[in-house]
């Protein structure tokens, strides 16, 4: 206890000389007699009787690192890439962990619900002909034979072959959400992630047009191609990479699958439907 | 001459820094996949789920390679090949279960607690999702989906007790002792009380019931016994008086108990009742 200490120095100082005590005086620290026992009354800790109310929340661990909540992406002006302005966005939609499970559960997802299942054979009640037994089942001397849907015949049925049917599985609503923050920013991270003003009413006359801005760029063939996304469908655009061999895809927001924004080696994205995505993706809720 | 994309695409890597660490120590990733780079030259070409989420898949009667070939685990000849038999058929011999008889009985008094950790608790209070400062009851439990529904009650139980240090005040239907001991140690109150099926209801769904009316007590013995125990922090302790046993209603305390047989021993049963007498 502080008090006890002091009493003690102080006295023993007193003993050895005055010229401590005056030290002590100038601490403000006035010499109180030496007590041979503690005090009868002490104030204490409140007693277990009396709770302060409210109670005090635990205080927070502190986290061994910090995310910063937003980060920068620059705007460009298509398709000169004049940087025009940055904007920011939430980390969690920009610099979400990368996760190759929940990517890969959202394209299979994806994969099976693009699957058209129209594979179909006949089975052997809807092969065309009648019942009727070809040969005896005794006394031919040759193998026993009913009708000729048989899958053993020609003409006969596929056993056990495909029949049309839904391939489709389900995802929870989140985790596809997830995938789509997940391929964003894995794209940002890798600087393949090119934003640019306006992109869905720029005009695309020709398929040359397109091949020399993407040359221009180094958007094409030679760097692994374009995905160009928009928020509304434009038709020179797409019509122009398509007539082109293996450049680039143009696809508008409501097209667009996780895998479209993996595949190619850039994505080049409209500010209107990157905030499209922000809306339909991400929510403020999101803690990954 | 128009700026070259890798520059602006290595710009943009070093706006895009992503952690800040707080020390300047370097970060080490925790990851749980491998850090060698992938052999693909797309993402695309190395998306895999974990381990676990794959099954093996058994065809049966493809090859003797697979474990499954040729008889594809049903054996040779026989009813089992060519078919099955039903669960439990001992080929006509009185069947195991009959022959072993009916076993035990159902107690139709015993009650289904809901079961309440102190561990979970903890982490709803810790995620703001139940309100310490402000009474604990079944409908702060009900709408914070710490528990999914109440069956007979709810029981606080001490999963977690040694790392509790919330005060809260809470009432719940029944408490073990390592959870009342971790409550009451953190600086909290733990009351239990009866609850009948109305009184959860209207507990935990105030909204359905406006008029509220008063809780229904303890009625049968066991319940009067447990809720007037200090030990259980009943609501009925209060009522025991200081010759009551506080765990049972009908027998005495034990030294009361062996006061009363030491006197019955020595005959003196009515000598005793005379000096009791007050009038």
């Amino acid at each position: 206890m502080a008090a006890r200490t002091i009493i003690s120095s102080g006295s023993r100082c007193l003993r050895m000389g005055a010229g401590l005590a005056e030290e002590l005086a100038k601490l403000s620290i006035s010499p109180v007699p030496r007590l041979s026992r503690s005090l009868a009354t002490e104030v204490s800790a409140p007693s277990a009787l009396v709770r302060i109310i409210p109670p005090e929340p635990p205080k927070p661990q502190p986290k061994l690192y910090t995310r910063r909540p937003t980060v920068l992406a620059t705007v460009y002006k298509f398709p000169t890439l004049e940087p025009l302005a940055f904007e920011t966005y939430p980390s969690t939609f920009l610099q979400a962990s990368l996760r190759r499970d929940i990517l890969h559960r959202a394209i299979i997802y994806e994969g099976d619900k693009t699957r058209k299942g129209r594979a179909q054979t006949k089975t052997r009640s809807e092969i065309h002909g009648s019942g009727r037994k070809l040969r005896p089942q005794k006394g031919t001397g040759r193998a026993r034979l009913g009708d000729r849907s048989s899958p053993m015949l020609r003409g006969g049925a596929k056993a056990h072959g495909p029949k049309a049917r839904d391939f489709s599985t389900s995802l929870p609503r989140k985790v596809y959400d997830m995938a789509f923050r997940i391929a964003f920013s894995y794209r940002y991270r890798r600087g393949d992630l090119i934003v640019v003003d306006e992109l869905s009413e720029h005009r695309f006359p020709d398929a040359w047009y397109v091949k020399d801005v993407l040359k221009q760029n180094g958007w094409g063939r030679e760097n692994k191609n374009t995905m160009f996304i928009t928020m509304t469908k434009n038709v020179g655009l797409e019509e122009a990479l398509g007539r082109l061999e293996k450049e680039g895809r143009a696809l508008s927001v409501e097209e667009v699958d996780c895998k479209n924004l993996l595949e190619m080696g850039r994505v080049v994205i409209e500010k209107k439907a990157l905030e499209y995505f922000l809306e339909k993706r991400w929510s403020p809720e999101v803690k990954v | 001459m128009l700026p070259r994309l890798p520059l602006i695409s290595s710009g943009l890597r070093l706006l895009a820094s992503p952690i800040c660490p707080a020390s300047s120590a370097p970060i080490i990733a925790k990851c749980a996949f491998s850090t060698q780079p992938p052999r693909a030259a797309n993402i695309l070409g190395s998306l895999h789920d974990f381990k676990d989420a794959y099954k093996k898949l058994i065809r049966r009667g493809r090859g003797p390679s697979s474990g499954k070939g040729k008889t594809s685990g049903r054996g040779h000849k026989g009813q089992g090949q060519h078919g099955g038999v039903p669960a439990g058929v001992n080929g006509g011999q009185t069947k195991d279960e009959v022959v072993a008889g009916p076993y035990g009985f159902k107690n139709q008094f015993s009650v289904n607690m809901s079961p309440l950790n102190l561990n979970r608790l903890q982490q709803w209070i810790e995620a703001k999702r139940i309100d310490p400062t402000k009474p604990i009851t079944f409908k702060e439990l009900c709408e914070s989906r710490c528990l999914h529904g109440i069956k007979d009650g709810v029981k606080l139980l001490g999963k977690g007790a040694s790392t509790f240090n919330i005060p809260i005040n809470i009432t719940v239907s029944r408490a073990s002792a390592s959870a009342i001991t971790a409550v009451e140690a953190a600086g909290g109150t733990i009351t239990t009380r009866f609850f009948n099926r109305k009184g959860i209801l209207q507990t935990a769904y105030p909204h359905h019931f406006p008029e509220q009316p008063r809780l229904a007590d303890a009625t049968s013995r066991k319940d009067l016994e447990y809720y007037r125990n200090p030990e259980h922090r009943g609501y009925l302790a209060g009522t025991l008086k200081p010759s009551d046993n506080p765990e049972s209603l009908f027998f005495k305390k034990p030294e009361e108990a062996e006061k009363a047989r030491n006197l019955k021993r020595r005959g003196q049963v009515k000598k005793q009742k005379a000096t009791d007498r007050l009038w």
